[in-house]
């Protein structure tokens, strides 16, 4: 009988092994052994090593030439600030949300909510933030992830608040604590593994964002990654062959930081998705 | 008296909390929201400073240039197609990486790293792997050989394959939902059929399966809602092509953007938000009965 379950777990492992092989090995090794190829040798797309290493002048090109380095940059301007204050913000209101029983504040958390499922519109914010005066620019970007990211931060704070008893809040405030204060002391540590899966969520999301930024980010100088990719390998389309070792090289520096962060939190974040943080 | 007065102001206090976020949320999703049911009846253009209403012209042109239907039925077969090849790969992989392991934990993480690489990177990825000279026809050749066919380059193959790309890009994440969901089932349960003697496949079909709605009704909504969404990958592959074989609305409105029609433009975001709501809504009913009946 332990024999019989020893090998089917052996199976199970090979055939699991053999699907990670195809899905993610795979893939990934064809874009880093090709974005360390010349020109030619890289529009083969063979999976074999390198014959002649280009790895230098493919990556030292995509910095310089690609302005990877501007683009990094643009990012971390728009992503972390959005973070900020989606987290903050989102959790002073979650709490809010979960304890007012007022109606006005019912209806701001179902507009809330709704922002998650419903798709936002993107031609009249640009008019918005024309209007503004800050179309184009990485601020009126960082403004627009904000509002429409707020959504599901909010969700998942607001259910996670609620499930916890009131009775820490309201001791505190007999003991002559002010809302602010039990804010900080009490509500956002308690809420800070929730807000760690809302942030991840939110991190993916914002980072990786390609939709509105195309849209609202005017000029290249404004550009975020995975908008600087986007233009740097349409740039690349125009000439007769696809500089496919360059595209690579670039594809490679803008998923870096993301699964470099992901590699430090990566305990957390998987058991954290996988055990609970949806409840239908 | 007193009592009222102070319930008030304890009610009054939480706007401070409530005002900012909202604030953000009022501005940049909901105002425009708003904005946009009216954009979308005007000839708002990049031509003139004049945006005056026009009915349903916006409608009537779109229909008349072969834009608007074409779009949704492409819309609509990505939906459904990614969201098929999605739920089905991310519950069998949820099935088999069920229990907490040491090595269940390992290969989770592993099938969560597409799930960081931007769709727009993802898009030339597949984009190189399912070129002719690429490396799936150059397996496919050691069966077949000479086998040289452009996954991107005829219409119906090129849909299929970016339903495909975008199920590879997030079944890392809808299998953890599933995993989630299935530990939600109590063990009990499955026992209880076991000794009844349910078999194997019968005790996933009648117990777990059933069990496993919440986790289902979230999955298949939000793929399936996700991918009416769908922009940046064929941005990054196709562009819409081969001709409109993978003209989704979202990229139908960029080019209508593009050509600085911006009314016509905010009629397809419109025609966008009528599906999720019109898609979502009853999916959502109707798996929720499906959860009570269960």
């Amino acid at each position: 009988m332990r024999a019989k379950v020893r090998w089917r777990e052996a199976v199970r492992v090979a055939v699991l092994s053999v699907i990670s092989l195809v899905w993610v090995v795979l893939p990934v090794w064809l874009l880093l052994v090709n974005s360390a190829k010349p020109l030619e040798e890289a529009s083969l797309l063979e999976l074999g090593f390198p014959k002649e290493w280009a790895l230098w002048d493919n990556y030292s090109y995509v910095i310089h030439d690609g302005h990877y380095l501007r683009a990094l940059g643009n990012s971390l301007m728009v992503v972390v600030p959005t973070l900020a204050v989606i987290i903050v913000l989102g959790a002073m209101a979650a709490w809010a949300y979960a304890r007012s029983r007022s109606m006005t504040a019912k209806v701001a958390y179902n507009i809330t909510v709704l922002s998650i499922v419903l798709p936002a519109a993107v031609l009249p914010t640009i008019y918005e933030l024309q209007t503004l005066g800050i179309d184009g620019t990485r601020f009126g970007y960082f403004l627009v992830m904000a509002g429409t990211r707020m959504g599901s931060v909010v969700f998942l704070a607001t259910g996670f608040i609620k499930s916890v008893p009131r009775d820490l809040e309201d001791s505190a405030s007999i003991d002559g604590a002010g809302r602010m204060q039990i804010f900080i002391r009490i509500i956002f540590p308690l809420a800070v593994p929730v807000l760690l899966v809302g942030s991840v969520i939110l991190i993916i999301s914002t980072w990786n964002e390609f939709f509105f930024a195309g849209f609202l980010l005017q000029g290249s100088d404004r550009a975020t990654l995975p908008l600087a990719l986007y233009q740097f390998a349409s740039a690349s389309a125009d000439q007769s062959v696809l500089r496919w070792n360059l595209i690579f090289a670039h594809v490679v520096l803008t998923s870096i930081p993301l699964v470099l962060v992901y590699l430090v939190v990566q305990r957390r974040v998987v058991p954290g998705l996988s055990s609970g943080a949806i409840k239908g | 008296m007193a009592v009222r007065e102070s319930a008030r102001r304890r009610q009054a206090g939480w706007w401070p909390f409530i005002l900012p976020a909202f604030a953000l949320v009022a501005a940049f999703f909901a105002a425009p929201f708003v904005l946009n049911l009216r954009f979308a009846f005007t000839d708002w253009s990049g031509y003139s400073d004049i945006i005056a209403f026009n009915g349903l012209e916006n409608f009537r042109s779109l229909i008349e240039q072969d834009i608007l239907w074409q779009a949704v039925k492409v819309t609509l077969l990505y939906a459904v197609s990614a969201m098929l090849v999605q739920n089905v790969f991310s519950l069998s992989m949820a099935l088999v990486l069920q229990r907490s392991t040491r090595i269940n934990g390992f290969f989770r993480s592993f099938f969560f790293l597409p799930v960081l690489i931007a769709p727009v990177a993802a898009g030339y990825i597949w984009s190189a792997i399912l070129a002719p000279a690429g490396p799936l026809n150059k397996a496919i050749a050691l069966v077949v050989p000479g086998f040289d066919y452009a996954w991107l380059g005829h219409g119906h193959s090129a849909l299929a394959s970016l339903a495909f790309v975008d199920a590879w890009k997030w079944s890392g994440l809808i299998t953890l939902v599933y995993i989630a969901g299935l530990n939600n089932i109590p063990e009990s349960l499955t026992e209880a059929a076991m000794i009844d003697g349910a078999n194997a496949w019968q005790r996933f079909w009648r117990v777990r399966f059933r069990l496993l709605a919440p986790a289902f009704t979230f999955t298949v909504v939000v793929t399936m809602l996700g991918a009416i969404n769908a922009f940046d990958l064929v941005a990054a592959t196709t562009r819409g092509g081969p001709g409109t074989s993978t003209t989704v609305l979202n990229i139908a409105m960029f080019n209508q953007y593009g050509s600085g029609f911006f009314g016509t433009a905010s009629s397809l975001s419109l025609v966008v938000t009528v599906l999720v709501v019109v898609l979502g809504l009853p999916l959502i009913a109707y798996l929720r009965r499906r959860e009570i009946e269960a």
